[in-house]
């Protein structure tokens, strides 16, 4: 009964949530829109990063770089072969996938600081080649006129058209974690996270189960970098930095490491922060980086832990006796 | 040519190395990888070119005044940026060091400006070598008091009694305070000391390459580089991996290519983590349960 209750609860809260999303494009100008969807797009990255290290402890800052590496091979795809977007999107998730696997089986030979050293330089290399990698990156010009999203003859161009296909995408991939979270694959990430020696003697093949963590946030980046190609058209090396991974760190860890509404939640707030702090102009910068070192003195456990942590001590203040009576 | 580029390699590789050196004390100490490193370096440029330019003092004092004053920063951003969060997980404790480096690159920005600076050369001029090579004094300088620094602060740690207290810290925090040494104080210390010898290494650096407020990112990069090449919390590890870390740009930047720098420097840093992870001087630890 009182678990139908919650149920229920919960049900009306996430169709609150979805239908306020939703109803975005209703009261926002281009521009914000524009912030609202470059915002979705680093939710995707930020929810690859939850996967690796919310659930499986590893800190990596490659993420940048495997966005960076999706939304090259969209533009190559869509512009050089003549492929169909679609079938873009697709194989800049599975190339990113598949190279962030591949390279996990070497990265993962190394444990906690080693692969975070070893992440960064991935970052330092793949930011150099879209650097200098002329013939399929533009080299410092970048490359312009990527095409805009389309299934058959329906094109997503508009702003608000973008904001519901990323949408949907976040949504899938929101809704796939929560699914791996309760799987198998998931129980053996968090198995890992907790004490990896332990998840070896449970028969946990630690090095595959990692590689495959890596994959997963490969394919998120990877489709989140073929999402931003459609979207703004112009790929620069100076998008996929190292300082932009630092970011998805930083989002993930204000919102709270413990789930995946932590990943939404932070990425919103910063997102959002950095376009009302803008008044401040020459200042902004400057109170940005005090307010993360201020959130983190303040609540270490992101703003998911702290408000769970409210909840909770709001529940026993309520019904002291609650779990007598059950 | 190559004795040309061997000098300035190794001089840009003390550079490294001292901010490696100070990376590595800071992570003997509370065993977490200051991601701000690299910002101490700049700042303590700017300082030197604060006192140096705006103030008009000689280069020496101006370094060495540039120094302390690095001494006081290592020791604010230690009760800042790590000692609120000392129990908290490390990851936490990474973040804010990453906002705390994003406030000192803004900082420098608002109260230095935007447009690249320099200080003055400790020695002007340049020299031949061997009668072939044309060599800056500055890099002989750089050389020098480097070398007289790191081993300065190499005898500061293995010979003295605050040394010894330092390391009693960074081995084991509990069983230090038990035996009545202030921890607080022995970890202040180890920050100060940490941002002392970078922040040098800026007012160094600084007349060869300008000054501007975005230097610390590429610098960390390198440091991190240094570190796990030398083997991780050694300090005679970071200061050959630094010396590594400066030939290996020296040379791959005139025979392979300039825009592949610092894409060499983590090629070869993949490699080393692949085949030895524990570095040049590192012992492998075994894990525990």
């Amino acid at each position: 009964m009182v678990n139908r209750q919650i149920n229920l609860k919960n049900a009306v809260f996430a169709a609150f949530i979805l239908a306020l999303c939703l109803s975005v494009p209703g009261f926002t100008d281009s521009y914000m829109l524009r912030v609202f969807n470059i915002a979705w797009i680093t939710c995707l990255c930020v929810l690859s990063n939850y996967v690796l290290l919310g659930m499986c402890g590893q800190n990596s800052f490659a993420q940048a770089g495997l966005w960076g590496v999706g939304a090259y091979i969209t533009a190559n795809v869509v512009m050089k072969l003549g492929l169909p977007p679609l079938v873009a999107l697709i194989l800049a998730g599975l190339g990113s996938g598949f190279l962030a696997f591949v390279l996990g089986f070497a990265f993962f030979r190394l444990r906690a600081y080693y692969f975070t050293f070893a992440s960064v330089g991935l970052m330092t290399i793949l930011n150099g080649l879209f650097m200098n990698w002329t013939p399929y990156t533009g080299g410092a010009l970048g490359i312009s006129n990527v095409p805009s999203f389309s299934l058959g003859s329906l094109v997503v161009k508009t702003e608000k058209a973008n904001y519901y296909l990323i949408f949907v995408v976040c949504v899938i991939a929101y809704l796939l974690i929560k699914k791996l979270y309760n799987s198998a694959l998931g129980r053996s990430f968090m198995a890992i996270r907790d004490n990896e020696m332990a998840a070896n003697c449970l028969g946990i093949n630690s090095l595959l189960t990692k590689s495959i963590a890596f994959g997963i946030t490969g394919i998120l980046c990877g489709v989140a970098g073929a999402l931003y190609a459609f979207l703004s058209g112009y790929l620069s090396y100076q998008t996929f930095t190292y300082q932009q991974s630092t970011m998805y760190l930083i989002m993930l860890m204000l919102g709270g490491t413990s789930a995946p509404s932590g990943a939404v939640i932070g990425t919103m707030i910063i997102s959002l922060l950095q376009e009302w702090v803008r008044p401040l102009q020459n200042y902004m910068q400057l109170f940005y980086g005090l307010g993360i070192v201020l959130l983190m003195i303040v609540q270490p456990e992101g703003i998911l832990g702290g408000g769970r942590a409210l909840y909770e001590k709001w529940l026993s203040r309520r019904k002291p006796a609650s779990t007598v009576a059950q | 040519m190559n004795l040309q580029l061997l000098v300035s390699g190794i001089a840009m590789g003390f550079i490294y190395a001292m901010v490696s050196m100070g990376m590595v004390l800071i992570f003997r100490a509370v065993n977490i990888v200051n991601f701000a490193q690299g910002e101490f370096l700049m700042f303590g440029g700017y300082f030197c070119y604060m006192f140096n330019r705006q103030l008009h003092l000689p280069i020496v004092p101006s370094l060495i005044l540039a120094a302390l004053a690095m001494g006081v920063v290592g020791v604010i951003f230690m009760f800042t940026s790590y000692w609120p969060l000392r129990n908290a997980q490390i990851r936490a404790i990474v973040v804010s060091a990453m906002g705390a480096s994003i406030v000192f690159k803004e900082g420098a920005r608002l109260i230095w400006g935007s447009i690249p600076v320099t200080v003055d050369r400790v020695v002007k001029g340049t020299t031949l070598i061997a009668n072939t090579a044309v060599v800056q004094w500055q890099n002989i300088a750089i050389i020098g008091i480097s070398f007289a620094l790191i081993f300065f602060v190499y005898l500061l740690l293995e010979r003295t009694f605050i040394g010894n207290i330092m390391q009693a810290t960074a081995q084991d925090r509990y069983m230090a305070s038990l035996v009545g040494i202030p921890v607080v104080l022995s970890i202040a210390l180890t920050f100060a000391l940490s941002a002392f010898i970078t922040g040098v290494g800026g007012g160094l650096l600084a007349p060869l390459f300008f000054l501007n407020n975005t230097m610390g990112y590429t610098t960390n990069a390198k440091a991190f580089a240094a570190v796990v090449i030398g083997g991780f919390g050694s300090v005679p590890g970071a200061v050959i991996g630094g010396l590594l870390v400066g030939l290996i740009e020296a040379f791959g930047g005139a025979y392979i290519s300039t825009t592949y720098q610092l894409v060499i420097i983590y090629v070869v840093l993949v490699f080393f983590l692949m085949f030895r992870p524990q570095g040049i001087f590192g012992t492998r630890i075994q894990e525990k349960a």
